[in-house]
């Protein structure tokens, strides 16, 4: 199924640096870079610890749970990337964890969240690549089994 | 920082600006040979006085960047400095101060410095350029596959954070939009001459909130050149600009929680290094030139470079300081927004032009010092030149 807001042609690689995060979120989980030896909170793009020194990274799940660090809504639709039809929100969420990600909302929204909301994190599928989205709402759960 | 005579000091003895289209038309590296040929003619010399090259080119991924290569292509000789430099944003104010310290060096004793773009292509918009830009790996493929294309929702972003922290509102965006037109209106060169009311402003396209159209430079096909030299040639149109205090920093701003993502950086820091050497104080600057693709960074740059006191830039804006005839000249050929988006070269053009006492309707009396600032990245980046009429 193609995704509301992107089009196929900004699927994200999912090989490279931020592959440990594209294979948790595949699995519907949110796992982001901390350091290996002190667990300090690393940038996606981080490949050494600024607080210690070492070199490894871990990706640990991470609560998908934060708050709004910014947000805007976009109103040019560059043709042949953006497929939505109405303006879009891009939100910087800062997690509990101590992380930024920046998202979109997982379906469109008519009304962008404000500074300091609560942002529950979900997933979108941008040419069958699962990329973290934002929700105001927390998930639903298991829906009730049916005999 | 000097230690020579004032007649063989490091100065800028020339400057090159190309007409700055709007249209498509001419590749980079002839806009940069035209810019070249310009600044030789402002400073009275030719190619064959030349023997430094310092070379900056656009990010965007486009095939006509202007390269190393222009040494030959533009019919330099042989060469003690060629070099391609690289800080993003603020690689025009790097290229100065790398020429300086080549000359004081005795490594080069006449230097260009150059710049030129052309990303208004046939068939699309600049926009659709710098959307197209960027690839689908790593952090920016993430970024992009959210829906985050070119810079505008970036510094978007960085906008709103701001307006939040210093409970400022889309007026004080509002005022540095119309204070750049207010200058620009004299600009030879500058892309909107027409001045700007607060209806016009917010009757403008939303492109990403809160900035709209006018609150984003205007990118030209176009190419400036500036000139450092120790010769002093008697056919020279201008008297030499001093660099007498430059700096730079690169703060490692964490994006992760409790920095800010943006804000903050200690850019005065740089300032302070620039000022200290020039035997300078933020109280001397007569005009004061800031790197501003964004109308909100020239808020957040006039907070960060401590010439106001935190969370009142947006006062300051609205009080009309900025503005012409205001009492904090800034950005005064029109900025990046309202004159000409080439990168670094637009606040440093403009310092240069100010000092000569060659800015006509839009000249600063007795313009004196200079501040000149670039900015990279998403502000990681912070050059800061002092430019004075008076050798160190």
């Amino acid at each position: 199924m193609n995704d509301w807001l992107v089009a196929d042609a900004l699927t994200p690689q999912t090989q490279g640096v931020l592959a440990p995060l594209y294979q948790a979120a595949s699995r519907g989980e949110l796992a982001l870079p901390i350091c290996a030896a002190c667990a300090t909170t690393f940038e996606l793009d981080q490949g050494r610890c600024d607080v210690c020194g070492a070199g490894d990274i871990a990706w640990p799940l991470v609560d998908p749970v934060g708050a709004v660090h910014s947000v805007t809504t976009v109103h040019r639709r560059e043709p042949g990337l953006i497929v939505a039809t109405q303006p879009y929100h891009v939100i910087d969420v800062e997690l509990t964890s101590g992380h930024r990600l920046l998202m979109t909302t997982v379906t469109p929204a008519a009304h962008p969240p404000t500074i300091g909301d609560v942002a529950y994190i979900e997933f979108r599928s941008v040419g069958g690549v699962a990329v973290p989205a934002f929700s105001s709402s927390p998930p639903n759960p298991d829906p009730e089994v049916v005999t | 920082m000097n230690r020579r005579s004032a007649e063989s000091q490091a100065a800028i003895i020339g400057l090159g600006l190309t007409p700055m289209s709007l249209q498509p038309g001419g590749d980079a590296s002839a806009l940069a040979a035209h810019a070249i040929s310009l600044a030789l003619a402002d400073a009275g010399l030719t190619r064959a006085d030349v023997d430094g090259l310092l070379v900056n080119s656009s990010q965007g991924i486009r095939p006509d960047r202007v390269g190393v290569g222009l040494a030959r292509a533009d019919g330099f000789g042989d060469l003690r400095l060629l070099e391609h430099v690289e800080i993003k944003g603020a690689t025009a104010v790097a290229m100065v101060q790398r020429a300086v310290l080549a000359i004081n060096a005795g490594l080069a004793t006449t230097v260009v410095c150059v710049f030129a773009d052309a990303p208004i292509q046939p068939g699309g918009s600049t926009g659709s350029t710098y959307a197209y830009s960027g690839g689908n790996d790593g952090l920016r493929g993430l970024e992009r596959a959210s829906g985050l294309l070119g810079s505008v929702p970036t510094y978007a972003l960085m906008a709103n954070r701001y307006l939040a922290l210093s409970r400022g509102t889309e007026n004080d965006l509002c005022a540095v939009a119309c204070s750049a037109r207010s200058w620009a209106v004299g600009n030879p060169h500058a892309t909107s001459r027409t001045p700007l009311t607060p209806p016009e402003y917010f009757a403008a396209r939303m492109i990403s909130t809160p900035l709209r159209v006018l609150d984003c430079a205007r990118p030209v096909n176009g190419g400036a050149a500036v000139i450092v030299s120790s010769r002093r040639p008697v056919d020279a149109a201008h008297p030499p600009v001093f660099v007498r205090g430059m700096a730079q920093r690169h703060p490692m701003r964490r994006r992760r929680a409790p920095s800010e993502s943006w804000l903050g950086g200690h850019a005065d820091l740089a300032l302070n290094d620039a000022l200290k050497q020039a035997d300078r104080t933020r109280q001397d600057l007569s005009v004061i030139q800031l790197y501003d693709p964004f109308s909100v960074v020239t808020l957040c740059l006039l907070e960060d470079y401590g010439l106001c006191a935190p969370g009142t830039a947006g006062e300051v804006a609205r009080s009309g300081a900025l503005a012409l005839g205001g009492d904090m000249p800034l950005n005064t050929g029109g900025g990046q927004l309202s004159g000409f988006y080439l990168q670094g070269m637009t606040p440093l053009a403009e310092g240069i032009i100010q000092l000569r006492g060659a800015g006509d309707q839009r000249q600063v009396p007795h313009a004196k010092t200079a501040l000149v600032t670039g900015l990279g990245g998403r502000a990681d980046h912070h050059a800061v030149l002092i430019l004075d009429r008076e050798a160190a």
